[in-house]
């Protein structure tokens, strides 16, 4: 097995009147397990199936390590795909579904048996090598389609939402394995899910969809703490991102000043380049909060809220409510807050799961206004984001481009 | 597609492109040609003259025409819902889950398996004989026997039976219609408070209604079709009681090789069952309900 | 005590039901091994005097032939016509579930429509046709249409068969390097394999029972299959040995009869494919 990159080059797909990609660009480096995530509809099978060549783009071209292989027949590309439903074949046994490619290819029996039995071993699937697909489990059948591209010691594996007919525990236990396959094979993989927890933890670098159009790529910790627009922030993270209007009334060089829900907050950071981001007195924005970096002003400071004591009191945003819903998770507690200001928008606060709080409380909410993220109104991130030096330096070393913004 | 170019796809359609053009297509325009000409059929194909309407002139006034004509209706329309209706209260009653209902639809299924089949039909002129099982056991009761292949009524009532017996095709289609209605909607209705029969009328019967059409339309284009029955039991008579349709464009084809006359009665017989089938799909938006819609 | 009478009423209405429809085929079957007189003068369907003699007399026939004649020349007709109908209609059901053609709602269409025409229509044609072939007198006519798929019915069922499974089975296919005859022989027939069985019995069945082709088509009776020789013969021994046509009955109705018992489940898959899932 080879590493190979693959270069997607301006592809379009179109069914009929229907286009589904739009004018996609991305490389994807050798070694690589790239996840495409987004909503359903969003285009990812469809983008996976043309690097498959299950489909033919509209525009574009496709390139496996350097070769255009926009119109190879799929199984001459140097790719071997994981289905979502398996596809396993229910008249062969596990070994002949594996062995099948090979065979069609007139590789030797010997060979075929050899390449079978490897592949069985490292999925510990030695023990059902005779039986139909009919007589496993879910995940016994999730990895003999693994099993199956192994055999054919693709370059290239895709997988299409491959976890998503498995039961929460046995969805975390192969994604372990995935996890390890791609450590041991060091092959490039792509993989699609719509589930932003496999994306996060399997990903080097993930790929968001949405509507056809790639909105961000980048490693997990960046999209995380970097969107770079509304939908990226909306989409990943659990519970999702609180989203509050808000108006600028100062922009000046080195720091905004919103005025946010009754309140208002400086945003000092030297990122925030009125001149770069376009805003000027008077503009409508949105302030995105993670749920996590509120707190309950009464209470200790939460770990990632920077003492308030210390800083200048814009620094911090103070936002009034009462609690509307208080969900327990056990070692957390979800607390639904409607906010006093003239929109009374509710926001969500992840706290401390031992919390005394009963819905009807007033509170008061606060953040740092580093840690607040701030969209124009085209949703565009405006470049004032998380701070270089805070607790999640991790990823801003890197820092690879914004592929989407460029 | 996935597996490329329209070409290939064409290739697998060339049997069936060739066979529509060459056995299907054009011997229907043929036929309708044909029923426009006076050919015979001992006739060189060259003589042939084209005749205009003369044929279904001709028809208009032809009384066996008329008598066939009317025989045939009355065939299909008692026979049709007679068999809906039987094979629909017999899947209904099979459907409660009762012991051995596959030995059940067994026995009901095997006669429309067999039915078609001239041995069937040489059976039945025996059951209906003059000293045939029927009038044995009517014999037997102590009532007088019937002359079943000699009376017309009593005729067209021996090959009705013929083809009610064969009930048991539509009866596995609808129970297999039945045993597709989900049970948590019987649960639903009865949490509801429906009653047996209002279960029955606003259940399962609408969700029934794709399966009932299914069978209807096949039920009538079956029915006007028929030809083994009247032919080997009775021959179309007595005075031509049992004279379905398809027997007389045979007779006139290949008995009085009267081709542009038979030809003629066999567009008759299309359009008649055009009509019918053009009726059932146009009202069946009024009725069918397809689960997928809103 | 409700629920046990409606219970007992239920099984009371099948048993009876059934009783009366399978009659005749015990009546059929019974009076082949009777005496003549013994069916004209009971009503029962147990043989009280057992005798072949309706099956030797009757395997003689009227005619310079025996009944192993008319038997062979059926399966010289049904064997060949099963064969082609089943390769040609799997072809074009995979053509029309699998591939977008121009035209093909035309086409698929047509297809439905086919399966409404009454068969009277083209008949008459179809004869000419085939005599202008030199094929009048031949099994040819009986078979060669089935070879293009005339029988929509068939083509429609296995569309619906093609059309209940996903495609992404034949995409890992295609991506294991197969093109699409490959694809068709090694994944999608041995998937569809019930519904080709529901079609090669229905087949069967329909073409056992076909008698208005060979009427038109063979005049020689060495070719008549057995159902023109079961004709043939109640018009030669009509009124007189009933057992003899009885027991030839029986026996035409074997090989149907067996194949149902046998295949049970395919019969009944094939129907219900066709029309509860379409």
């Amino acid at each position: 097995m080879t590493r190979r990159s693959v270069q997607l080059a301006g592809v379009s797909k179109q069914f009929g009147s229907t286009r589904v990609i739009h004018d996609v660009n991305l490389r994807i480096e050798p070694g690589e397990l790239v996840v495409f995530v987004g909503p359903s509809g969003c285009g990812k099978s469809t983008l996976l199936r043309l690097i498959a060549g299950l489909e033919e783009p509209s525009r574009g071209s496709i390139h496996i390590s350097g070769r255009d292989v926009t119109h190879t027949h799929p199984s001459k590309r140097g790719v071997a795909m994981v289905f979502q439903s398996y596809a396993l074949y229910p008249h062969m046994t596990v070994a002949e579904n594996m062995g099948f490619g090979l065979k069609i290819q007139g590789t030797p029996r010997e060979e075929i048996a050899t390449r079978v039995r490897r592949a069985a071993e490292i999925l510990q699937l030695e023990a059902l090598l005779d039986r139909k697909p009919r007589a496993l489990s879910g995940g016994q059948r999730q990895r003999v389609a693994i099993g199956r591209a192994i055999v054919r010691e693709p370059d290239v594996f895709l997988f299409d939402e491959p976890l998503s007919n498995l039961d929460a525990a046995l969805r975390g236990q192969m994604r372990v394995e995935i996890a390890r396959l791609h450590a041991r094979l060091g092959a490039t993989m792509i993989y699609v899910t719509h589930d932003q927890v496999e994306a996060m933890t399997l990903a080097s670098r993930i790929v968001v969809l949405n509507g056809g159009r790639i909105e961000q790529v980048g490693s997990p910790l960046e999209l995380y703490h970097r969107p770079a627009n509304l939908f990226v922030a909306g989409f990943l993270g659990s519970p999702r991102m609180n989203f509050l209007a808000a108006r600028v009334v100062r922009a000046e060089r080195g720091f905004l000043e919103l005025d946010v829900a009754g309140g208002s907050m400086r945003v000092t950071r030297g990122h925030a380049q009125p001149a770069a981001s376009g805003l000027s007195v008077g503009d409508l924005v949105t302030v995105g909060i993670r749920p996590e970096r509120l707190s309950l002003q009464a209470m200790a400071p939460h770990p990632a809220t920077p003492a308030p004591n210390d800083t200048d009191p814009q620094d911090v945003l103070a936002l009034r409510g009462e609690v509307t819903l208080l969900e327990r998770l056990g070692s957390e507690a979800l607390a639904h807050i409607r906010s006093h200001g003239e929109r009374g928008e509710t926001l969500v606060a992840k706290l401390p799961g031992d919390l005394h709080l009963e819905p009807g409380a007033q509170v008061t909410l606060t953040t740092a206004a580093s840690s607040c993220h701030v969209f124009d109104a085209t949703g565009n991130a405006v470049d004032t984001q998380t701070p270089v030096n805070g607790p999640f330096v991790a990823d801003s070393s890197s820092a690879p481009l914004n592929e989407a913004s460029r | 597609m996935i597996y490329g170019s329209r070409t290939s796809g064409l290739l697998y359609l060339s049997p069936y492109l060739i066979g529509l053009a060459v056995f299907t297509l054009f011997p229907f325009v043929a036929s309708l040609l044909l029923s426009f000409s006076d050919y015979r059929l001992q006739d060189s194909l060259g003589t042939a003259h084209l005749i205009g309407l003369e044929n279904y002139r001709a028809i208009l006034h032809d009384r066996t025409f008329g008598k066939s004509l009317i025989v045939t209706l009355i065939y299909v329309f008692v026979t049709v819902p007679l068999k809906l209706a039987f094979a629909l209260f017999i899947a209904f009653v099979l459907n409660f889950r009762l012991r051995a209902i596959g030995a059940f639809r067994t026995a009901y299924y095997l006669p429309s398996i067999l039915g078609g089949s001239v041995a069937i039909a040489v059976v039945w002129r025996y059951v209906f004989a003059g000293d045939g099982l029927i009038n044995q056991a009517l014999a037997w009761l102590g009532a007088s026997p019937i002359n079943w292949l000699g009376e017309p009524a009593y005729a067209m009532f021996s090959i009705v039976l013929l083809r009610l017996w064969q009930f048991g095709s539509a009866m596995v289609i609808f129970l297999a219609g039945l045993q597709g209605i989900p049970s948590d909607l019987y649960e639903a209705a009865r949490l509801d408070g429906a009653s047996p029969w209002q279960v029955f009328r606003r259940i399962t019967l609408p969700l029934l209604t794709p399966v009932i059409f299914f069978n209807f339309i096949m039920q009538v284009i079956q029915a006007f079709q028929e030809f083994n029955g009247p032919y080997v039991i009775t021959g179309g008579g007595p005075l031509k009681a049992t004279y379905l349709l398809p027997l007389m464009i045979y007779e006139e084809a290949f008995k009085y090789f009267e081709v542009g006359y038979a030809s003629a009665l066999s567009w008759c017989l299309f359009v008649l069952v055009a009509i019918f089938t053009a009726i059932a799909f146009r009202s069946s938006k009024h009725w069918v309900f397809y689960a997928g819609e809103k | 005590m409700k629920g046990h009478l409606n219970t007992s009423l239920r099984y009371g209405v099948l048993i009876g039901v059934g009783f009366l429809m399978l009659y005749p085929l015990l009546w059929m079957a019974g009076g082949a091994f009777r005496p003549n007189h013994e069916i004209f003068n009971s009503i029962g369907f147990i043989p009280q005097h057992p005798t072949l003699e309706g099956f030797a007399k009757g395997w003689q026939t009227s005619t310079e032939y025996t009944f192993a004649r008319y038997l062979l020349n059926t399966f010289a007709i049904i064997v060949p016509k099963v064969i082609v109908t089943v390769v040609s209609s799997v072809l074009v059901a995979f053509g029309f579930a699998r591939f977008n053609v121009p035209g093909q709602r035309v086409l698929f269409g047509l297809l439905i429509a086919t399966i409404l025409l009454p068969k009277s229509v083209l008949l008459v044609p179809q004869y000419l046709m085939f005599r202008e072939f030199g094929w009048l007198d031949t099994f040819l006519p009986l078979y060669v249409p089935s070879a293009f798929a005339t029988e929509g019915f068939f083509v429609f069922m296995i569309i619906q068969f093609m059309r209940s499974f996903p495609a992404d089975m034949e995409e890992a296919a295609v991506m294991d390097g197969c093109n699409s005859l490959q694809v068709l022989w090694h994944v999608v027939v041995p998937v569809i394999l019930p519904a080709i069985i529901s079609v090669a019995l229905f087949q069967f069945m329909w073409s056992m029972n076909d008698f208005l082709s060979p009427l038109i088509y063979l005049s020689s009776v060495e070719k008549y299959p057995v159902a023109l020789a079961l004709k043939l013969s109640i018009d030669v021994t009509e009124a007189t040995s009933w057992n003899q046509i009885l027991a030839m009955s029986t026996i035409a109705l074997a090989p149907s009869l067996i194949l149902f018992f046998a295949a049970q489940k395919y019969f009944v898959e094939g129907i219900t494919v066709g029309s509860v899932k379409g």
